[in-house]
């Protein structure tokens, strides 16, 4: 009862009319009974592709060049990474350009910085020669003698970087973290011999 | 590099060498010139895909690399520009051109340049020969001199070209690598912008290769052949005398042969074959003479067209001189007078032939977007340059409502655009004139990003469409395979129609869907580049020049 209003309150919205700022007398846009269409409307259409000869055998050219590509080695994988391939194999497609001999031998040098820097340290290196120790041990047990030589490689590279993490950023100091250590692991093999006296 | 080049760009890549390329391709021309060390901190991809996709992009031409600009010793710096790996759209062109011009021979070298990006000569020839003998009946094999003169004419018209020695930054790279024939390396110093392939002088020389031979057909082979195949195959990794020298398809060649092609068949359209005829004779004289960049052809005089036309049209003397005047005032402006001497000296008009196509090319996307009135609105402006609202309506003969409507539309999508000319200082409305003028050389340059981001979007709905319908395609290509194996080994029709009738009915009705509408995006992805490429073209002539 209260919401009719016959003629007067015609038009009856959720919503408080003056609050939002129509004012009588405004027509309102016509009701939405949809949502908005995804693309404009489109006045004119666009005319059909040429068809020809000339056009199918471009398409077919189009086709197989693309099929072709992806057989090549130009085409990278992304997997490739995992098997860990050496970077001989980057270069099987240059075939003898010196240019990218070139930037293979430059890649090295940034290589060879990276270890300068581990061995700048002489406690580094002396870790470096315990994990490799246990390397061996561990590759051993491998089947595959193959996979071996690519795994150490990789693993070189990983340990050699999760190492470089451990050393500086274990605690955030500017010391390396082998400056705390107290030498407890330092000498445990000779606890056999326990009549020479130890100074 | 804008953002439309950049996405096509990063699609192209991932089509043709994959994800990783991409990715790498695609951070190298948002950052410009960087070093490895950034590339792999920035994209986080390893060290060993950062040098092959590097690779990749530095064999195909993509990618340069210099020494750093902080002086010597700062580590190479790699550099990648959009517009190479754009030219890929335009790849079936340039192999459909070769075809026309030197037959398949011609068609499969191109093919294999375009591939591999740089090649070796010998290669190059050894796999075209094997191809061409793949294709031939049995018994028959396709000698290696064939394809060798196929190349050398290739070589001749410049075509192909060498790839360029690279100046590099340390002495070491002089060491050439030991061959007969060494390439002309000039001690370049270490200069901003690359050289081009044709500031080197032996840039379309070919080396003495020492090939004989036939090319070799793949057989099905056994054990005892394949050990027989195998020892062939270490036998034949022998030198030819040109390790080091390696080719590259010329792009800019063609687009110059694609541009004189456009201007006759604009000529055709026009006025009439012969016309076209007597253009094509003279782009064919004036095809050594005349630089990549030149506004118009070397003067040519009426004599010498008439000496070189082709025999097959003998048109009199009269007609000829006829013909000449027609081009002339034709209001396209293909053919210009340059002189009296020799009865009269001619010249075509390059760049003003690219403008003209440029400006018919705008005028067609007007009037299939907007309405044949909307197009003679926009050719009125571009003819009378600037116009008040009344003198559009008054000129065009359209009603004043919808002229407005009309102009407004045109301006909203930035077609046209508002001068306005104050009477007084104060810009007030009442006394300053509004003229709506269009300026061809900014239209051209939006409609050509445009058309780049039409390219993208095609290329992205055919990669959702394929990847929609995946598990459908990959049924497919199964049932293929083993139906070609049963053939192969020679199964009963029963079986065959067994194997094919795994694929239901509905299903093949979707695959049928599927192949038209790629074909479908394809195509209108050729005939979309056929746009860029005019576009392109009057826009380098146009920058070139002013």
């Amino acid at each position: 009862m209260a919401g009719r209003g016959g003629g007067r309150g015609r038009r009856m919205m959720t919503f408080s009319v003056e609050a939002v700022g129509i004012t009588r007398g405004d027509s309102l846009p016509p009701s939405i009974q949809q949502p908005t269409p995804l693309f404009p409307v489109m006045e004119q259409k666009p005319l059909p592709l040429t068809a020809g000869e000339e056009e199918e055998y471009l398409l077919a050219l189009k086709q197989e060049f693309r099929g072709a590509m992806k057989s090549l080695p130009c085409f990278i994988q992304p997997t490739a990474a995992h098997r860990g391939q050496s970077s001989t194999h980057t270069h099987t497609h240059t075939h003898t350009q010196t240019s990218l001999t070139y930037t293979h031998t430059q890649t090295h040098t940034h290589f060879s910085f990276r270890f300068y820097y581990y061995y700048y340290y002489f406690t580094c290196f002396l870790c470096q020669t315990l994990q490799k120790k246990e390397e061996g041990q561990s590759s051993e047990d491998e089947e595959e003698e193959g996979e071996e030589k690519k795994k150490k490689q990789e693993e070189e590279e990983a340990e050699g970087e999760e190492e470089y993490d451990e050393e500086e950023f274990e605690e955030e100091t500017d010391y390396v973290m082998s400056y705390f250590d107290n030498g407890e692991e330092f000498g445990g093999d000779s606890d056999d011999n326990m009549d020479e006296a130890i100074y | 590099m804008t953002a439309q080049e950049v996405r096509l760009c990063g699609l192209l890549l991932r089509e043709h060498f994959g994800e990783v390329v991409e990715k790498v391709g695609t951070h190298l021309l948002k950052g410009g010139a960087q070093n490895l060390r950034t590339i792999i901190h920035e994209t986080g991809i390893s060290l060993d895909l950062v040098k092959k996709s590097l690779c990749v992009l530095v064999q195909h031409g993509a990618c340069v690399f210099r020494s750093g600009r902080k002086g010597a010793g700062s580590p190479t710096e790699y550099q990648t520009c959009c517009d190479r790996i754009l030219r890929i759209l335009r790849y079936p062109r340039y192999i459909y051109t070769a075809k026309t011009l030197y037959g398949d021979t011609g068609e499969l070298i191109i093919e294999e340049l375009l591939q591999r990006g740089h090649m070796t000569m010998s290669g190059t020839i050894k796999t075209v020969a094997d191809r061409l003998t793949q294709n031939m009946e049995e018994g028959r094999s396709m000698d290696y001199s064939e394809v060798s003169s196929a190349f050398f004419r290739l070589v001749e018209t410049h075509f192909l070209q060498r790839c360029p020695p690279l100046a590099g930054a340390e002495p070491k790279d002089s060491a050439t690598p030991a061959a007969p024939a060494p390439p002309g390396t000039p001690a370049a110093p270490v200069s901003t912008a690359p050289p081009t392939p044709e500031s080197f002088p032996d840039c379309y020389k070919v080396p003495h290769v020492t090939l004989v031979g036939r090319g070799k057909r793949q057989l099905a082979s056994e054990d005892g052949e394949d050990q027989r195949n195998a020892k062939k195959a270490k036998m034949d990794s022998q030198t030819h005398g040109d390790e080091g020298i390696c080719w590259q398809v010329n792009f800019e060649r063609f687009h110059l042969h694609f541009r004189d092609q456009a201007i006759i068949s604009a000529v055709a359209n026009k006025l009439d074959q012969t016309s076209s005829e007597i253009v094509r004779t003279m782009l064919r004289m004036s095809e050594v003479t005349t630089s990549p960049t030149a506004t118009c052809t070397k003067p040519l005089s009426a004599n010498e067209i008439f000496r070189s036309l082709p025999t097959s049209y003998n048109i009199p003397r009269p007609i000829l001189d006829q013909y000449l005047t027609l081009l002339i005032d034709d209001p396209m402006e293909f053919v210009g007078k340059a002189g009296e001497s020799g009865g009269g000296m001619y010249v075509v008009n390059m760049h003003r032939a690219l403008a003209n196509l440029a400006r018919a090319t705008l005028e067609s996307v007007v009037q299939e977007r907007f309405g044949s009135r909307s197009a003679r609105i926009f050719r009125l402006l571009l003819r009378k340059r600037h116009l008040e609202q009344k003198q559009v309506e008054d000129f065009a003969m359209i009603p004043a409502k919808e002229a407005k409507d009309m102009l407004y539309t045109l301006l909203s999508q930035n077609l046209v655009q508002l001068q306005e000319i104050p009477k007084t200082p104060d810009y007030a409305p009442s006394r300053t004139f509004y003229l709506y003028t269009v300026n061809q050389l900014p239209t051209a340059r939006m409609l050509l990003q445009n058309c780049y981001k039409t390219v993208a979007n095609l290329v992205e709905r055919r990669l959702f469409e394929s990847k929609e319908s995946k598990r459908l395609l990959e049924k497919s290509q199964r049932i293929e395979a083993i139906l070609a194996s049963l053939q192969a080994s020679g199964a009963e029709p029963e079986q065959l129609t067994e194997v094919e009738e795994m694929i239901t009915a509905p299903e093949k009705q979707q695959l049928e869907a599927l192949r038209l509408h790629i074909n479908k995006l394809d195509s209108a992805e050729n005939q979309v580049d056929e746009t860029i490429f005019l576009l392109e073209s009057y826009i380098n002539s146009t920058a070139s020049t002013s």
